[in-house]
């Protein structure tokens, strides 16, 4: 492989990942443009957060190869160039909000300053800006949430790797999210996000649908509806997942 | 760079700390509680010990008239402060009282001793010797032990008063330990049991917290690794472990008036070592649990050996034989034989130099196995 020449922010190929015996991620091919939103659709179990784990280097893979901005995975050199948001929030729930921003902002090596500047934008972006010194264990699930995309953020790299970003936050302050993803976006960074609502998948660019930890369809959102003949993801993401169980039966 | 970058967990272990009163209040108050509790009830000192006196001794007439008692003397040279004496009118009623539990023990003078004893001198050739006749109830060493020694203190004054001559005399002196008292003993003990008790528990807990919440995963994601994340804790909790050496040391010397002869310094870099072997122990451990409440399953088997077997209340050798080799295998054995030894008998590192390389090589080998379990996590 090539590496670096493809000039894919990702790029995967024949990605596995076991759990002892059980296949999570199967014979995964995955590409990922710089600069754009890809979203990884599926049902609960579909692989998603295990692909992102692999992604992030938080697994070693199994089996296939992948590259993160042109450098073979796992390395960790290129832990800088990713934010990652765990799907659980993970977070320090004795420190207020301003700490474990602070924290995640001071581990990849921001002064004060940035550190300063940047949390009161994302801040303003989560709607939290009169939280700063609560304690995270003292917010809401949302609002936890909220921060923890915040934290996610922070060191503003160019991949961000978020694990259900929106899931809990109400559907007002999720239109906003997709303008701030957009945003990101329009600074060059590449988002790969993994989520279960369809209506909002059809702000990514792309969208792969993964079943059984299969990536079953790939496409531009208007491309898999046309594909399928249907008007929404949610029948698309059915019909292909019935087609695949054929295929699997046969 | 790396430095920096592991310091970054340190700080977060505070501020933590420093929102968390519960845990604070375990750091403080946790090992002075201990220091009290056993301090007060283990203080050692056996006094005001109930002993029967039955004197028959009918004393013997002197060169220059009038009579006198040897037995009188030795009864007013027993120690005041360990006895309390009182007396009864023979043999069988003392006897009864030691059998009751009324008294510890009880000291018996034959009606010939005075005269039988000065028979002997005159004529160290002939005559058969006296005995003091002690009844002991031996239940409680330490009691029985105590009795014993002011019973013999007290005759050897007894003799060096009379200006009597004995052939040979045992010279005590201290070479270490003027007026020691127990708790000069024990502080150091406990100094090193509390460190390693507390921070054990606390690093397990937190980094049980570490793994369920998410965020030790979230830390390995950034440019943090395993190392950096051993690091930083084993950063904070050397820094903890000499702070409550301080604060126990403090307490030790305003309250309970302990004499430290040593450089206080060196037994603070010995108890900062073993708080870096029991962080990363404690990291180890939390790798065998699931939730809390299962790491706290596992703390016995921290707590009970080192509380035993590392000579905190008594010296390794009155440990058996056989389970000796245990007590070099629980970490604090080698703080709290350095730390007693520079606190009390003033050694300095030339001295405890093999404690502080047992002390280096745990932490060596628990900081790799830290690392090693951290890792483990990604197949
Ligand atoms: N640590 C683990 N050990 C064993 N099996 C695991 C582990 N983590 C995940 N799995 C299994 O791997 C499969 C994929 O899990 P994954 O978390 O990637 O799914 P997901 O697509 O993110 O689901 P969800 O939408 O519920 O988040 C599931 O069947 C899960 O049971
Ligand atoms: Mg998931």
């Amino acid at each position: 492989m090539n590496e670096g020449a493809s000039g894919y922010m990702i790029e995967a190929h024949g990605l596995v990942k076991r759990y002892g015996k059980f296949t999570a991620v199967d014979h995964l091919d995955l590409q990922v443009n710089k600069g754009e939103i890809y979203g990884l659709l599926g049902p609960n179990g579909a692989g998603k957060t295990t692909t992102i784990k692999v992604l992030c280097g938080l697994l070693k893979l199994s089996g296939g190869e992948a590259y993160v901005n042109g450098k073979p995975i796992p390395d960790r050199r290129i832990a800088a160039q990713i934010g990652y948001m765990p799907q659980e929030t993970a977070l320090y729930l004795g420190l207020t909000v301003h700490q474990n921003m602070a924290f995640f902002g001071e581990i990849f090596g921001l002064t004060k300053r940035e550190i300063g500047e940047r949390e009161r934008d994302l801040l303003e972006f989560i709607n939290l800006s009169g939280w700063r010194d609560e304690m995270v264990g003292n917010l809401s699930g949302g609002m936890k949430h909220r921060v923890s995309l915040a934290c996610a953020l922070i060191h503003m790299p160019p991949l961000l790797l978020l694990d259900e970003p929106t899931v809990g936050v109400d559907p007002e302050l999720r239109v906003s999210f997709w303008d701030y993803f957009n945003d990101i976006k329009s600074q060059g960074r590449t988002i790969v996000i993994t989520t279960h609502y369809m209506d909002e998948a059809g702000h990514c660019d792309r969208i792969g649908f993964m079943h059984n930890g299969l990536l079953i369809a790939e496409g531009e959102p208007g491309e898999l509806l046309v594909m399928t003949g249907t008007d929404n993801l949610e029948d698309a993401f059915m019909s292909f997942s019935a087609s695949d169980r054929k295929g699997a039966e046969q | 760079m790396r430095r920096a970058r592991f310091f970054t967990v340190t700080k977060r272990v505070f501020k933590d700390l420093k929102n968390d009163k519960r845990s604070l209040a375990l750091i403080v108050i946790a090992p002075i509680f201990v220091m009290f509790v056993f301090g007060l009830a283990f203080s050692g000192e056996v006094k005001n010990v109930k002993v029967v006196v039955v004197n028959q001794d009918q004393g013997a007439a002197v060169a220059g008239g009038g009579t006198m008692s040897l037995s009188e003397k030795i009864i007013s040279n027993l120690d005041a402060e360990v006895l309390k004496l009182e007396y009864a009118d023979d043999r069988d009623a003392a006897l009864a009282q030691v059998e009751n539990g009324d008294a510890y023990a009880a000291i018996i003078f034959p009606s010939d001793f005075t005269s039988s004893a000065l028979a002997v001198i005159d004529d160290r050739s002939s005559g058969s010797s006296t005995d003091i006749e002690l009844l002991l109830d031996k239940s409680n060493i330490n009691v029985a032990n105590a009795i014993t020694k002011a019973v013999n203190d007290a005759l050897l004054a007894t003799i060096d008063q009379a200006g009597m001559q004995t052939p040979v005399k045992v010279e005590t002196e201290a070479v270490f330990g003027q007026n020691a008292k127990f708790m000069d003993f024990f502080v150091p003990g406990i100094m090193a049991f509390a460190v390693y008790m507390i921070t054990t528990l606390l690093t397990l807990v937190t980094f049980v917290g570490e793994r369920t919440s998410g965020t030790l995963q979230r830390m390995l994601a950034t440019t943090l690794n395993e190392r950096d994340i051993v690091m930083g804790y084993a950063a904070a909790f050397s820094i903890i472990g000499i702070g409550q050496a301080i604060l126990l040391l403090l307490v030790g010397i305003l309250v309970f008036d302990i004499t430290v002869v040593g450089n206080v310094l060196l037994a603070f870099l010995v108890i900062a070592l073993l708080a870096i072997v029991s962080q990363a122990l404690g990291i180890l451990l939390s790798s065998t649990a699931r939730r809390e409440a299962q790491a706290i399953q596992v703390l016995p088997f921290v707590v009970l050996p080192a509380f035993l077997l590392a000579g905190i209340f008594w010296p390794i050798e009155a440990i058996p034989t056989w389970l000796r080799p245990l007590s070099y295998l629980v970490p604090p054995t080698y703080a709290v034989d350095a730390s007693r030894a520079v606190m009390l008998k003033g050694y300095g590192i030339g001295k405890i130099w093999i404690d502080i390389v047992a002390l280096l090589a745990m932490a060596a080998v628990f900081l790799t196995l830290a690392v090693w379990s951290l890792r483990t996590r990604k197949d």
